[in-house]
């Protein structure tokens, strides 16, 4: 199935979860969600947790957890 | 009120049973409901909390605190409550303790999720005998009489007689239109396309107040469903571990999911007058903080945590295991015998033990393989196993996987570069080069390692760590991993070609 990660389109097994696209996107970024100093939100700029299920289609970016934060 | 509510699900049960069967083809022609008065509904909801039982305590305080306010009160799970956390994965049986404490919470409702089948489905069925709560999911049709607990939808009502009928859905794969869960676990169900399957609930708007699906179908589908069902008041969802916070109003639907692993408690308010929803909003309740706790509650949790499962010794083996070598050949011969694999590989980064004791627990096998990874089954040629392989390798510059299924050899020069990697079956023979093999890796190898392959693979809805369990528990002779070794590094003198 296909996911987009940042805009890339990501090919990934079947039955993968969030954290599996995120490392096959970058192990850097991977890193930073895991030690949470970024996390990754849907296109409606929901957070999901890294062992979100995926149907396939789906669109995620990684932002940083301070600029994620609602603005006073 | 809740007394109300507890005496219809459980007692009488009889009576909502023969509404949620017949509702469809009976609602629509309903006269109008009568008209209560001014009502305020608070519905609790959790969903994917698989087996992360530490916040229940809390979950019960706010609840409770929540009925002595006046409202009507619910609690809803939108599904996913297994499988997570191996302490209360491996209890006897299986499921016990949500089961439990889903009952002593008083869950009003719960629609199945994939992994509610990972158990097996007659797991399943004796944990629904048992629920004092129906489940819903009308996109799966059971053989007639097989899973009475199931229900496509269900009507509650407040104790001011507003009448709220919710219907379940459950994802299905685009592929094989299965949940996501190990085909053997749903053996005798049929699903049907969730999206498709809610249109016939539009009915059920006419004699009721309150309209809600219970999903378990990802946020992406819940928007989908709020988008071509606007007769919905609310939408509570699971299966992508969302954050949804506030609720999102979606075509005028309300979308709720409340992310993962009970570090949320969603909370959705419906005011309803003059028979229909006026006013509506959702919110997560943060359960990672100091908050009142449920003394009984509490107690349950820390008596599920003492699993004595976790420390049942599972195998006595004839010797030690020890090395990365002959305890990557036990995890792969593991993976190829229970899912009937040709090939599979182990990383060395996973194996996180040097030797494991003879007599082997569950808790030494989750030391050994703590990360939860899922095995990946992909179809691969030769070639591609070659690239695998060559990966591992140029990754730390040595031999990273341990195999079953076969052997290999990677042949060097003497500036490390690799010059051949010859791959042998079991009985020594080299492997036919134009033959597809069926190669099981863990779902980190799958998403971290750079290999090409045609197929892009399916996770086999199973833990590596599980299918070591399973094979311990077969009754394996375990005399065949000593001095044993399956990977090679041929080093040669050979100076690179300029």
């Amino acid at each position: 199935m296909q996911i987009k990660m940042n805009d890339q389109a990501i090919e990934i097994f079947s039955g993968a979860c969030v954290k599996d696209v995120l490392r096959k996107y970058s192990r850097a970024e991977w890193r930073l969600v895991k030690n949470d100093r970024k996390a990754v939100f849907d296109r409606h700029g929901h957070q999901v947790a890294l062992d979100g299920e995926l149907n396939g289609g789906e669109e995620f970016f990684i932002k940083s957890v301070e600029l994620a934060k609602p603005q006073p | 009120m809740k007394h109300t509510m507890r005496t219809m699900i459980g007692t009488r049960f009889l009576p909502l049973v023969l509404l949620a069967v017949f509702g469809l083809l009976s609602c629509a022609s309903l006269p109008p409901a009568p008209v209560p008065a001014d009502t305020r509904i608070v519905i609790f909801h959790s969903n994917d909390v698989h087996g992360k039982i530490y916040n229940y305590a809390k979950v019960a305080a706010i609840i409770a605190a929540e009925r002595k306010s006046g409202a009507d009160v619910f609690y809803f799970c939108a599904g996913d409550n297994f499988i997570g956390n191996p302490v209360i994965d491996q209890y006897v049986p299986p499921g016990e303790p949500i089961l439990e404490l889903l009952n002593r919470l008083g869950l009003d409702l719960l629609c199945l999720g994939n992994h509610e089948f990972d158990f097996g489905l007659e797991n399943l069925k004796q944990f629904a005998a048992r629920a004092r709560f129906p489940l819903v999911a009308a996109n799966i049709q059971a053989p007639p009489g097989s899973f009475p607990q199931l229900r496509p939808s269900v009507l509650l009502e407040t104790k001011g007689g507003v009448k709220i009928a919710v219907f379940g859905l459950i994802q299905i794969e685009a592929g094989s239109g299965l949940p996501s869960t190990h085909p053997d676990k749903v053996k005798g169900l049929v699903f049907s396309e969730p999206l498709a399957k809610a249109r016939e609930f539009r009915s059920l708007r006419a004699g009721n107040h309150v309209l809600i699906g219970l999903t378990h179908l990802g946020y992406e589908d819940d928007q989908r469903l709020a988008q071509q069902m606007p007769e919905l008041d609310v939408i509570i969802g699971g299966h992508s571990h969302t954050r949804v916070d506030p609720a999102e109003n979606v075509n005028g639907v309300l979308v709720a999911q409340a992310g993962s692993d009970n570090k949320f408690l969603g909370r959705v308010e419906l005011l309803v007058s003059g028979g229909r929803v006026v006013e509506k909003k959702g919110e997560l309740i943060e359960l990672n903080g100091p908050m009142a706790e449920n003394a009984e509650v509490k107690d349950m949790i820390a008596s599920f945590n003492c699993n004595p499962a976790f420390a049942k010794v599972i195998v006595t083996a004839p010797l030690a295991i020890a090395g990365k070598e002959a305890l990557g050949s036990l995890m792969t011969d593991a993976m190829c015998r229970v899912h009937g694999l040709d090939i599979a590989f182990q990383n060395g980064g996973g194996i996180r033990l040097n030797r494991l004791p003879q007599q082997i627990t569950i808790k030494d096998i989750y030391t050994l393989d703590p990360f939860g990874n899922q095995i990946v089954e992909i179809a691969m040629t030769p070639a591609e196993i070659r690239g695998l392989i060559k990966n591992s390798f140029e990754k730390g510059g040595n031999i990273d996987l341990q195999v079953s299924g076969i052997s290999y050899v990677v042949r060097t020069n003497a500036a490390r570069q690799i010059k051949e990697i010859r791959l042998s079956a079991a009985d020594g023979a080299p492997l036919d080069e134009n033959r597809q093999f069926k190669v099981g890796i863990s779902s980190y190898v799958a998403s971290v390692y750079d290999f090409a392959h045609q197929d892009p693979g399916r996770s086999l809805q199973s833990t590596t760590a599980d299918a070591l369990i399973r094979f311990l528990e077969s009754g394996v002779d375990l005399s065949m991993y000593r001095d044993i070794q399956r990977a090679f590094w041929e080093k040669t003198t050979e100076y690179p070609r300029p």
